[in-house]
């Protein structure tokens, strides 16, 4: 790799930088116990002599660089500024795509709950008396029992982890709040044993009767209801996190509700992460009696996931893609590790933010998609600083493909031929995935095979082989050898086992994927009259019935291919043509972010790890010139908890706590006689000093603190009733 | 209903000295000009004949009569009443159809909806002080009401505004003052209060303490008298007891109930009746089981009026009894059946065909998503809960412990039945806690064996492991937190610092073999038997 990215850095951002580095600093000026009098002519120096030692020694030099031309100091605040616009665009754009793809895909089952609410409603209705006096009486109608039942709509998440639902249920709540009904959104943290049932219905009256009085009365919600204004709709308590609801808590609320439930037409929104019987396990069964359930069930994540690669980055909308690596890490943590969609995209946002971040070309991304900017970006390939231009050509994937000619017309060009490139991958992309489709495969999958620059190698080498030995019998027996058990050749063999009706469906479908390539949309069409004409009609026939074996034994026999194994054939030549993974094109840098390093640091940290090297290497941090002296020596003036970390890392797992004091007093103690003993020369800082020797109480105080301390951190574990003078350590290195 | 006009004057003047009503009652004019009181305690539509009375109450004319006897004429004073009987068993609605046919005023409180002391009393003042909550008073009681002795107070106020007799003054029945029943329905509930003994000791002491004549007390509870009685001293209410219904009484109801037809739901009846009595008796759990049923019983019916003959009803029983018994088996039933479910069932069952085509899937899969270091701590938390510690070491050793299981089958009968006897009483005591350092180490442990698998198949994938197991436990904490939340473990103990909190963990063998299928883990050489 050529120049590191950050010393890429403008001086600008390395001073912005340096003032970041400032701020994280803030809790260890707080913590630092710093010598008195000092601290101020220390600070004055402090930023300085800090951003010299921060900053890496490449930066440093361009520093001096900027010091030379002010000029290039200028345009790289411009073009720093612009990557800050491209990155706030690029984002916006793909947020507002991911929030229109799970809109829609939530849309369906809106309307489903919409239309189930008012039908119970108008099932409430029928029975309810007319008259609102009625209503109001505190003593239950004598009405059949079955309508003392809550309708209660089990909203199937079908995901462990909660976060991903909070905005569909908000949105919900939205939507049917739109049709009139009175909604209240009620959570687990309402149901808590401590406040009990006055908890949750004081917050469902806040919601639902704007002038409430705060009492816990169902009463209150029954007059409210009566009011000519409200009575016309039904009440609905969304419940977005049933399952962490403390089960008597909710099961007082039912069978009170269910009291009311004529009078007061009440539905439940109840969101369930896990299986529908959830219910079941929580509530007791006079409870559950209570319940009249209909289950729903919300798009998976792997739905939401699958739309979400489609939209963003399959069918890219902006000028930000990722690199194989990077979507090997971000599947693995989404499978593996979180599962949750949210984290799933903050950890796209961290990958878009490091990539404009760290590639300096990265602006020119944002219009790489839009056809119409070409002049523009004519312009601003041409405008382009020098720095920045022979950086563009000395990405290594130019140097790889040999474009030595550094113009900002054949950067354009490389720039044109990617989007074309891109283009073409995305339909082919999008044909694999509408025969996994069939087969239950996940576009995340294919899409992580589909950009392995690897494969790419692997199939293009294998292409040549079978070129030269012209072994076309392996390709029609679906054992190509490339990438065996990968997701694309299974797509490749799904094909192969379609039945006509679904294959010509299929091909429609790739008829409109493959819009703009126009050589695999005359092969698709003459598929098509294939199917629709003779040949298909055999097909139909024979019912589908074990086409593969037909199709085998035909190609076999008379070397003549069937319908499907010319579509298999058709896609197995746009894999090996057009599934070009971005990092074999030139210029890809430019959009596609690499650095899966970067984003896994950035994502994962290591906060315990941190606040020990924190609490070891405080000295390195503060720069302080009392203790940076003695190299790794403790001194007083330390902060406690540092001092008392590094003395426990001489111990084993546990820790005599009489022995530790000692140490630490000594620690303590000594470095204050020696400091006492300087100070003494320097007549000012003797007044300062008011307390000379601390005392036994004050030392035992500080002690007693720091371990506090550490334990909060996590750090270590406090004496047992067993071992009363041990305590435990409870991380080991770093 | 003459005399009420001037009650409020004289109520003002005599109670103006103990409490500051006068100022509350004047900025309420409604209260003051109300044309007839009783009348809002009453059902307001006719009162009903004692023939429908007692036809409307199958299997409870007994009970209907003992407390119309009990309660007496309009202008006899009674004793307190206390009916008792089993969930679902009529005491609520008898009571209320019975008032509904004499006619009289009454006050209605249910413990379940009046879940503190204060909104129980102040919902029995409001009542009788007519006062209806609305947006004009800020929907609050007529009267703020938290302690007993105002209750008392403010109650003998009201009761004397609405029977007409001065305060203090002891009536004599003499034909004019009319009854007023105050009923406390779920008393049993009370128990779960704070102070329940005080609330409960003053709600039947209420005769005593108030000794009003005119006032008629009814409690209702589930559970039987003995429950209350431990204060001495005061009149004991007379107990009126709701026993179960017998399987003629249950036929008669539902046939109540029934919808149009009435022969086929009498014959529905006689073959669903029997084996549903042997489980419960409660009218509510079985109108729940019996809609669905006969909604399947009719399904073969072209014409719903028809009458069936015996060939017919045997047709319609072979049909009925495969979900008899299932029904039988089920307490909470979440209907498939629903419309808006209908489409995607559709699809998902041709799913299930192409699925069963590609022959891989099996029907017992997780049906929802977690990622795969959290089925991992799953797995480890059921085995923790499920192993006795002792047997980690062995479990988790290098070999796996295979050789563990053949010095087991040499061990002599004596010990074999003293590890049944263990492993019964493991069964009884269920799912055992553990605390979280055990719970880390086994996910370590099978992490490091499931690892291998999942690294070949990645390596087949042509894909990179990033971080393998050290990635794994990253997060293990939030996984645990989020397996908490999901019901799947649960916390004991306190203290987070300390670490000393112990989990249990809740899943049945099932699920664990669901999630352990779903990422190829071999639970079962895991799991402890006998």
């Amino acid at each position: 790799m050529p120049p590191s990215p950050i010393s890429d850095l403008p001086t600008s951002s390395a001073a912005a930088a340096s003032n970041d580095v400032d701020n994280n600093l803030q809790p260890f000026f707080v913590l630092h116990k710093a010598l008195p009098r000092k601290s101020e002519r220390k600070s004055s120096g402090f930023g300085t002599a800090k951003r010299k030692i921060d900053l890496p020694p490449s930066s440093l030099k361009s520093i001096e660089k900027s010091d030379v031309s002010s000029t290039e100091e200028a345009s790289d605040w411009i073009y720093e500024q612009l990557r800050l616009e491209a990155f706030n665009r690029t984002w916006s754009k793909i947020d507002s795509t991911i929030k229109d793809v799970l809109r829609q895909i939530n849309l369906n089952l809106f309307d489903e709950v919409q239309s189930w609410v008012l039908e119970s409603f108008s099932k409430i209705k029928s029975i309810r008396p007319h008259k609102i006096s009625e209503i109001q009486r505190p003593y239950p109608l004598v009405t059949d029992i079955i309508c003392r039942k809550i309708p209660t709509a089990l909203i199937l998440t079908k995901n462990v982890e909660f976060v991903d639902d909070l905005l569909t249920f908000q949105e919900l709540g939205g939507h049917l709040k739109s049709s009139g009904c009175h909604v209240a959104y009620l959570t687990s943290l309402d149901f808590s044993v401590k406040h009990g049932i006055s908890g949750c219905l004081r917050s469902l009256l806040r919601q639902l009767v704007s002038e409430a009085p705060d009492m816990a009365d169902i009463s209150i919600l029954a007059s409210w209801y009566c009011e000519p204004e409200n009575c016309d709709n039904p009440v609905l308590v969304i419940i977005d996190d049933s399952e962490r609801c403390c089960g008597a808590v909710l099961a007082d609320f039912i069978t009170m509700l269910s009291e009311w439930v004529i009078k007061i037409p009440i539905i439940f929104i109840m969101g369930v992460a896990t299986t529908f019987d959830a219910p079941r396990r929580l509530l007791p069964s006079d409870a559950q009696q209570h319940l009249h359930p209909c289950k729903f069930t919300l798009g998976s994540p792997c739905e939401k996931m699958n739309a979400l690669i489609e939209s963003v980055l399959v069918k890219s909308c902006s000028g930000f893609s990722i690199g194989h690596k990077v979507a090997a890490f971000l599947r693995n943590y989404f499978l593996r590790h979180d599962g949750t969609f949210t984290s799933f995209v903050r950890a796209l946002k961290l990958a878009c933010v490091k990539h404009f971040e760290m590639e300096p070309l990265s602006f020119l991304g944002l219009d790489i998609l839009d056809e119409d900017s070409e002049i523009f970006q004519q312009g601003q390939c041409d405008s382009l600083p020098d720095s920045l231009r022979n950086h563009a050509f000395n990405l290594p994937s130019c140097q790889r493909e040999k474009i030595l000619k550094g113009t900002g017309g054949s950067l354009v060009h490389g720039l044109t031929e990617l989007r074309r490139l891109q283009k073409c991958w995305s339909s082919v992309v999008m044909c694999l995935f509408e025969v996994g489709k069939r087969k239950n495969m996940q576009l995340l999958d294919i899409f992580c095979e589909a950009i392995d620059p690897t494969l790419y190698n692997l199939r293009a080498l294998d292409h040549n082989l079978q070129l030269s030995s012209l072994i076309g019998r392996n390709l029609i027996e679906g054992k190509s050898s490339s990438a065996k058990g990968g997701f694309i050749a299974q797509a490749i063999q799904q094909v192969r086992e379609l039945p006509a009706a679904s294959l010509s469906h299929l091909l429609n479908i790739w008829g409109v994927h493959t819009g703009e390539m126009n050589e695999i949309q005359d092969r698709v069409r003459e598929l098509q009259s294939i199917i629709s004409s003779g040949g298909g009609g055999l097909i139909f026939k024979e019912k589908c019935t074990d086409i593969h074996k037909r199709s085998r034994s035909l190609s076999a026999g008379k070397g003549t291919l069937s319908v499907n194994d010319k579509a298999a054939m058709l896609l197995d030549g746009m894999v090996r043509k057009f599934l070009m993974p971005i990092e074999c094109v030139p210029f890809h840098e430019i959009v596609c972010f690499k650095h899966v390093d970067v984003l896994q640091s950035a994502l994962i940290g290591d906060p315990r790890r941190t606040i020990q090297v924190d609490l070891l290497k405080s000295p390195t941090y503060l720069q302080c010139c009392c203790c940076s002296r003695g190299g790794n020596a403790l001194s007083s003036s330390m902060h406690d908890t540092s001092i008392m970390y590094s003395l426990a890392q001489e111990y084993g797992d546990v820790i005599n706590l009489h022995d530790w004091y000692q140490s630490f007093k000594a620690t303590v103690l000594s470095a204050s006689t020696k400091t006492k003993c300087k100070l003494q020369h320097s007549p000012a800082s003797k007044k300062v000093k008011a307390t000379p020797s601390e005392s036994e109480a004050t030392i035992q105080a500080r002690f007693c603190r720091a371990v506090t301390e550490l334990q909060i951190a996590g750090l270590l574990r406090m004496p047992s009733k067993r071992r009363p003078d041990f305590v435990q350590r409870v991380a080991f290195g770093l | 209903m003459g005399t009420e006009g001037a009650t409020p004057e004289r109520r003002t003047t005599r109670s103006s000295s103990s409490l500051s009503k006068p100022s509350l009652d004047a900025p309420k004019p409604p209260l003051s000009t109300r044309p007839s009181l009783p009348n809002d305690l009453l059902f307001s539509d006719e009162p009903l004949s004692i023939d429908t009375l007692l036809s409307n109450f199958p299997g409870r004319g007994a009970q209907v009569l003992e407390i119309l006897r009990l309660i007496g004429p309009p202008n006899s004073p009674m004793l307190p009443l206390l009916l008792h009987g089993g969930v679902s068993t009529g005491k609520t609605s008898v009571i209320l159809q019975i008032l509904h046919h004499i006619n009289r005023p009454f006050v209605y409180t249910s413990c379940c909806s009046c879940h503190s002391p204060r909104i129980l009393f102040e919902s029995v003042l409001n009542q009788l002080f007519l006062h209806r909550k609305n947006p004009s008073n800020g929907y609050l009681s007529a009267r703020r009401c938290e302690r007993a002795s105002d209750f008392i107070n403010l109650l003998r106020d009201a009761l004397s505004q609405v029977t007409g007799s001065p305060r203090g003054k002891k009536s004599k029945l003499d034909g004019n003052g009319e009854m007023i029943y105050l009923i406390f329905d779920n008393v049993e509930l009370i128990r779960s209060w704070n102070k329940s003994s005080d609330i409960l000791a003053l709600l039947f002491r209420l005769f005593d303490i108030l000794n009003i004549p005119e006032v008629g007390l009814i409690y209702i509870s589930n559970a039987a008298p003995d429950a209350y009685y431990s204060m001495a001293g005061s009149v004991e209410p007379v107990g009126v007891y709701f026993p179960d219904y017998t399987v003629d009484d249950l036929f008669n109801i539902f046939m109540l109930r029934s919808p149009a037809n009435r022969k086929l739901y009498s014959s529905f009846l006689s073959v669903v009746l029997k084996p549903f009595f042997r489980v419960t008796r409660r009218i509510d759990e079985l109108a729940t089981a019996f809609d669905p049923l006969f909604q399947k019983y009719c399904e073969p019916l072209a014409d719903l009026n028809l009458v069936p003959d015996e060939s017919m009803k045997r047709r319609l029983f072979v049909r009925l009894q495969p979900h008899l018994s299932a029904s039988l088996n089920e307490t909470f039933r979440v209907p498939s059946e629903c419309s808006f479910e209908a489409n995607k069932e559709g699809t998902c069952s041709k799913k299930g065909n192409i699925r069963k085509l590609s022959g891989r899937e099996t029907s017992n899969e997780l049906d929802f998503h977690m990622s795969v270091s959290a089925k991992y701590l799953l797995i480890s938390a059921f085995l923790a809960s499920r192993n006795p510690a002792t047997l980690d070491a062995a479990l988790f050793d290098s070999t796996g412990g295979s050789n563990n299981r053949k010095q087991k089958k040499k061990s002599s009968q004596a010990i074999m039945d003293q590890k049944d006897e263990m492993a019964e009483e493991m069964l009884l005591k269920g799912p055992g806690s553990f605390p979280l350092e055990r719970l880390l180490a086994i996910f370590q442990c099978i992490t490091s064996v499931g690892e291998g698998t999942l690294e070949e198949e990645q390596l087949e994938d042509g894909m990179v492991i990033e971080s393998g197991n050290v990635g794994l436990m990253s997060d293990v904490l939030l996984q645990l937190s989020t397996l908490c939340n999901a019901n799947f473990i649960c916390k004991s103990g306190s203290c987070p610092l300390e670490g000393s909190t112990r989990y249990r963990s809740t899943v049945d063998e099932d699920m664990a073999l669901k999630v352990a299928r779903s990422i190829n883990f071999p639970l079962s050489k895991y799991m402890y038997r006998r």
